[in-house]
């Protein structure tokens, strides 16, 4: 169907092949755009480009990467994003507010209550809108809930992506349970559109409640059990020891953030940093680890679902009555000004810049994903490292596609 | 904020849990070392950079947090003219705003100067126009993507015809 085209060969650039134009091509089909592109373009004797992705399995989604690689170790990296692009803020500034929620709901698509939560928040903020205290109570049930069923996924694709497949079959025993949980109260099971603008959109049920219980009774265990098929495995902690290793001053200059930049030894969460919803009012704690290598990045999730459960455990009990939406007119419009929240997402700190200028409509919507910048660290990591080994750091950052390329 | 404060082109202010001050391009790479390493500021955190298109001017947006101050600090500098805006990166400081000025670049045009990789992030290499300015309408790209906005993927056709026909646009009554 397409037109064959003359291309460089992938072995040696010397040598031209025709070969079908497709996107899987490594080297691109147009001149250097910057000094850095020819560079990594240019191919020293022995270098080979090496292209992964964007269908490749490890990278999550559709992240495509160019490896040059040098025999079995890469060298450099050129990370090609935009496959999955939407153009999520502009379609944000041609709806309405409400429109905004359900737009940002696949950014994050494992853990969409924290991107919906984004102009959400950012609205309520412009309009000085204080929330019902029970809505605050049943975001962060929510948000914590999510953040397990996230880190459950994550701990499972770490393995994974190592070459365990046992690891994720349990993974998502827990992340289902939780899944279906949000579904009794949502109505969905992925993209929950369940947050407004002012509280959320449906009170708890006995199915929701009745789940919860249930799973709550159990948690504990049920996390020490599917953990203790890893944390000591010493296949696993030599495969992830000493990987991919970022220190606080690195990870602070790369705008790390998440259980990557607490890694790194830095006690950076949302949740404490700058306190938002009832977070202040919850007793919980960050844990930190100071290696700042995937195998510290994955005993740190573990450490925060822990805490999660704490968290969930606490707003169970505290649960006050009351409304769950605040009074406010159908149609938004939001007088003339400038704002910005964040907000602990279970991958680092999601923002989210809002501007209003009077009509129902955001004038401009930012979304700052963690995912993002936490993913740019690859350029750093990976080089010195076998391409085996890189797939597991690329893991270890925990990148979700939706978001990056937005 | 002494040290920097004959750098502002307007007020500071101050809303809810956020200071706002605004700069003119040439005072950025000034103005952030000094928030980034003083000791008084120590900004260590670049929570966000992004452009803004005004309708009227170019802007780009940072947010910065600190250990020292409950407030999120957002740097705004503004003035940058619509048809040429320039902008010194911070890539020197935090050379994770790599990837974030490439967006910028790649939805404002915003040409951060220093950055060594500024080549668009998202969109396609042959894109030529810059997707979140105000003056960008949705209708106008369809119509200039190579695609055309129309694709008759499910139509036959003989062999060694292009896939492209001509586009059909609202009005025209050519098959209808």
């Amino acid at each position: 169907m397409t037109d064959p085209t003359i291309i460089r060969s992938l072995d040696d650039p010397d040598i031209w092949v025709e070969t079908p134009a497709t996107i899987y091509d490594a080297v691109p089909p147009y001149p250097p755009r910057t000094e850095r592109e020819a560079e990594f373009y240019d191919l020293r004797d022995g270098e080979m480009l090496l292209n992964l992705g964007p269908q490749h399995p490890s990278t999550h989604g559709v992240l495509r990467v160019v490896l040059k690689i040098d025999g079995e170790k890469v060298v450099d990296l050129d990370p090609v994003l935009g496959y999955l692009h939407r153009g999520v803020e502009k379609i944000c500034e041609n709806g309405d507010w409400h429109h905004a929620i359900s737009n940002c709901d696949p950014l994050e698509y494992v853990a969409s209550m924290f991107s919906e939560a984004m102009p959400v928040m950012v609205a309520e903020k412009l309009l000085d809108l204080p929330v019902p205290r029970r809505a605050e109570y049943i975001r962060v049930l929510c948000w914590e809930l999510n953040r397990i069923s996230s880190h459950a996924l994550y701990m499972g694709w770490q393995a994974l992506d190592l070459g365990g497949l046992t690891p994720i079959l349990y993974s998502f025993i827990e992340r289902d349970e939780i899944v279906e949980m949000l579904a009794a109260i949502t109505g969905q099971r992925l993209l929950f559109n369940y947050l407004r603008i002012g509280g959320v959109n449906g009170d708890l049920n006995h199915d929701f409640l009745s789940r919860l219980g249930d799973w709550m009774s159990r948690a504990g265990a049920q996390l020490e059990a599917s953990t203790r098929l890893l944390n000591e495995n010493e296949i696993f902690v030599r495969r992830m020891s000493g990987l991919g290793v970022v220190d606080r001053e690195t990870a602070l200059r790369t705008c790390l953030s998440g259980p990557v930049l607490r890694a790194t030894g830095v006690p950076y969460d949302v949740r404490r940093a700058h306190p938002y919803s009832v977070y202040p009012e919850l007793d919980f704690d960050i844990p930190t680890r100071t290696e700042g290598d995937s195998y510290a990045r994955y005993l740190l999730h573990i450490d925060e679902v822990r805490e999660s459960i704490r968290i969930i455990d606490q707003a169970l009990h505290e649960m006050p009555d009351g409304p769950i939406m605040a009074k406010i007119p159908r149609l938004i419009r939001i007088p003339p000004a400038r704002a910005w929240v964040a907000i602990e997402s279970p991958r680092g700190q999601y923002g989210c810049y809002g501007m209003s200028d009077g009509s129902d409509q955001p004038f401009r919507l930012r979304i700052h994903d963690p995912s993002f910048f936490n993913l740019q660290a690859m350029t750093d990591m990976l080089p010195g490292n076998l391409i085996a080994d890189s797939m597991a750091i690329m893991a270890s950052l925990d990148p979700i596609m939706g978001g990056i390329d937005k | 904020m002494e040290a920097v404060g004959d750098r502002f082109s307007g007020p500071l202010r101050q809303r809810q849990d956020t200071t706002e001050i605004r700069i003119r391009p040439q005072h950025v790479a000034e103005v952030m070392r000094t928030v980034n390493e003083d000791d008084a500021f120590r900004f260590e955190i670049l929570a966000d950079l992004c452009g803004v298109d005004t309708g009227t001017e170019m802007q780009v947006v940072y947010h910065l947090w600190s250990a020292l101050t409950p407030d999120w600090l957002r740097v705004i500098v503004e003035g940058l003219s619509r048809d040429d805006p320039r902008v010194p990166s911070v890539t020197f400081l935090w050379n994770g705003a790599e990837w974030a000025e490439r967006e910028a670049y790649d939805m404002f045009g915003i040409i951060f100067e220093g950055n060594r990789d500024l080549r668009r992030i998202y969109m396609p290499p042959d894109y030529t126009s810059f997707p979140l300015r105000k003056d960008f309408l949705l209708p106008d790209d369809a119509a200039r993507s190579p695609g055309e906005g129309f694709r008759h993927v499910e139509q036959p056709h003989q062999p060694g015809e292009s896939l492209r026909r001509p586009v059909l646009r609202q009005g025209t009554s050519e098959q209808q």
